[in-house]
């Protein structure tokens, strides 16, 4: 018997839709309502899900809600995130927490003062391969770490409204949007946080800056390569590769490699078995929901994805000034 | 089959390289292993009486010796000059072990050398000599993948410390360095090779974190290239004792209309049995990329040219001056433009 968690979710989008497909599968939880500017997408999504849309967040506190998903554009998260905080609700924010230090600064201030949760929706740390990974690495079984490397390559994204991943100033393309899952998953899995950056970038048939190699020194005296494209052909497919190697091993994967089968038809299509689905996802948000319950704590701390955001916007700064930059010179 | 090229080696102080390349040669159809060198007697005899070949006592001897139409240099690095010079002054064509050498001078002299002399200079970067490396070069020369704009390389192996391999190769003052320069050659080279691009700079993270050897086991080599396309190397000695392979080549390439992936560590069987060591083992059934080289040369030496993809040396110093950047950038925190000044 679980009490019933009320959630809500701001965003109807390409991840909004996956928050509330993972929603819907856990259990003692009800989505009260799905708010969005644009109302054909709330309508939609509501209606799949058997829920109702509304306009904003202040619409979604009025129906009563527990908890909400930010699933916005990253420059309007800390809005949302303040006022949500300050009507009492629980909040669990898509990645990257912000666009700015100042913004995400905003955010774990009121994460401070809240007195629910506030968890940002690094899903990679939930991802089954991406877990078990950090927990061979937590548990000694290849030593200290010593090297890292993360290659998450992929065709442009085509889902997003106002093409606003596209828009360098909203979404930072992927050596934000996309890398900051890299820089999370690689400090949280290594233990270790990093000190040093440096970033090269080209442009590719995606557009300006869509292809990014980023150089890391970290504390703990490792270093890493994060690879970020969104310049690959969509037949490429969405590949991730993880490498990391300790002071008494190594451990690797990669998406080419952990498909579960495969099928092919006489139209000539082969489908892939993924074998990950949506289980990273549904993991996530049972996370934050056993949080909720719980009263604490978060479970991806605001303090933990700013760091990740510092990482990324340092290397912002390596690759207009085309210098190695400290992460401690990214403090505003 | 008496117009084989005649070979010798000129220093076998890189053991596994020399052993290899003796064993190519004498199962060669177009060269002949006809006589060895090494200042280290034990190592000489090593090579001469596994392969049943002439040991010289003295490189002059070597050199001058009248079935000797080549040599192949395969002493530690820092004596590729000396050895080269002296190859080249009586007339024998040089194909000398990677990198060519520990410093830019001493590579520039080399050239130089061979080319007053007339002879050929070639830089052992077997890599080249992958076939899905050629396929690589024929696609994006096709224009495959459009213009090329990020490629990601890496060459990782075990720590090459004794008794397998010679101390030297862990002695900053005869390699040059450590991993760095051991392993990041041939990765630049490939990618030089099949794009025809050239490094404009170089950053680096560079550390020896692995291995205690007293050099450095670990790199990420960050590259901007002509063009506008960027890179990373991973030349480090980062593979665990209990790994399946021993070594690994990767390369992956995007470009405007297209992107790529090529690795050597598919090309083999997996076992788990009694070859060798315990647990899975790597069995590649690869080509012989040491035999196509030689071939390689040979041919060359027959045209009077040096043939594609044969690496000159020129294209040694462009790898060697990258990785020269690389621990100029790791020791200094900056981004190091190339070409480095001349005295480097």
């Amino acid at each position: 018997m679980v009490t019933q968690v009320r959630v809500g979710i701001v965003g109807a989008g390409f991840i909004a839709r996956a928050h509330a497909a993972a929603y819907a599968a856990t259990e003692g939880v009800k989505i009260i309502g799905i708010a969005d500017p644009v109302r054909e997408k709330a309508d939609r999504l509501a209606e799949h899900f058997g829920s109702t849309a509304v306009a904003d967040l202040s619409d979604l506190v009025s129906l009563g809600i527990d908890a909400v998903s930010v699933c916005t554009p990253s420059p309007t998260h800390a809005d949302l995130v303040e006022a949500a905080v300050a009507a009492g609700v629980h909040v669990l924010c898509e990645k990257p927490i912000a666009r700015s230090f100042f913004d995400a600064r905003r955010i774990v201030d009121a994460a401070d003062k809240a007195s629910g949760i506030v968890m940002i929706g690094h899903v990679s740390r939930y991802e089954p391969d991406h877990a078990r990974a950090r927990d061979v690495i937590a548990a000694g079984g290849i030593g200290d770490v010593r090297m890292v490397s993360q290659s998450i390559l992929s065709a442009a994204p085509a889902w997003s409204q106002d093409a606003w991943l596209h828009d360098h100033n909203q979404s930072g393309g992927p050596l934000i949007d996309l890398a900051i899952h890299s820089f999370d998953y690689l400090a949280w899995a290594s233990g270790s946080q990093p000190i040093r950056v440096q970033a090269v970038a080209s442009d590719t048939a995606a557009g300006p800056v869509t292809y990014v190699l980023i150089t890391i020194r970290y504390a703990n005296g490792a270093i890493g390569l994060v690879e970020s494209s969104w310049g690959h052909p969509l037949a490429y497919g969405f590949q991730v590769a993880t490498e990391i190697s300790g002071a008494s091993g190594r451990l690797w994967w990669e998406y080419a490699g952990i498909s579960g089968g495969r099928m092919a038809t006489e139209d000539g299509a082969v489908t892939l078995f993924d074998t990950l689905g949506d289980r990273g996802f549904r993991a996530e948000i049972g996370a934050f929901i056993d949080a909720v319950r719980a009263g604490g704590p978060s479970p991806v701390p605001a303090t933990e994805a700013l760091a990740a955001l510092r990482t990324a916007l340092a290397a912002e700064r390596s690759l207009s000034q085309r210098r190695p930059v400290a992460l401690d010179e990214i403090s505003s | 089959m008496t117009d084989r090229i005649g070979i010798a080696l000129l220093g076998c102080a890189h053991i596994p390289h020399a052993m290899s390349y003796a064993r190519t040669a004498s199962e060669s159809r177009s060269v002949r292993l006809v006589a060895a060198w090494d200042d280290t007697p034990d190592i000489a005899h090593r090579v001469a009486d596994r392969f049943d070949i002439p040991l010289a006592r003295t490189p002059e001897e070597l050199v001058a010796r009248p079935d000797v139409d080549a040599v192949v240099v395969c002493s530690a690095t820092g004596d590729h000059r000396r050895l080269v010079e002296l190859a080249a002054s009586a007339g024998r064509h040089v194909l000398c072990e990677k990198p060519i050498a520990t410093t830019l001078a001493d590579g520039r002299a080399m050239v130089d050398a061979c080319d007053r002399a007339g002879v050929q200079l070639h830089i052992a970067f077997v890599t080249r000599f992958y076939p899905l490396v050629q396929r690589v070069r024929g696609l994006i020369q096709d224009g495959a993948l459009g213009d090329v704009r990020g490629l990601v390389g890496g060459n990782r192996g075990r720590p090459p410390l004794p008794p397998t391999y010679p101390d030297w190769i862990t002695d900053p003052a005869r390699a040059g360095g450590g991993a760095l320069i051991d392993h990041s050659v041939h990765v630049t080279d490939v990618m030089r090779h099949v794009t025809g691009l050239e490094v404009n700079d170089v950053g680096a993270e560079v550390d020896s974190l692995f291995w205690n050897a007293g050099v450095d086991d670990m790199a990420l080599l960050s590259l901007r290239f002509s063009g506008g396309a960027v890179g990373s190397v991973d030349p480090s000695w980062s593979v665990p004792a209990e790994n399946p392979w021993h070594y690994d080549f990767y390369l992956r390439i995007v470009g405007t209309k297209g992107a790529l992936i090529i690795g050597d560590t598919t090309e083999g069987l997996n076992v788990v049995g009694d070859v060798g060591r315990a647990g899975q083992v790597f069995v590649p059934f690869a080509v012989d990329i040491d035999g196509l080289m030689l071939e390689g040369f040979a041919d060359s030496i027959r045209a009077g040219r040096v043939l594609e993809p044969c690496a000159d040396g020129p294209d040694g110093i462009r790898a060697l001056e990258i990785a020269l950047a690389g621990y100029r950038a790791a020791t200094s925190g900056t981004r190091v433009p190339l070409p480095l000044e001349p005295d480097a």
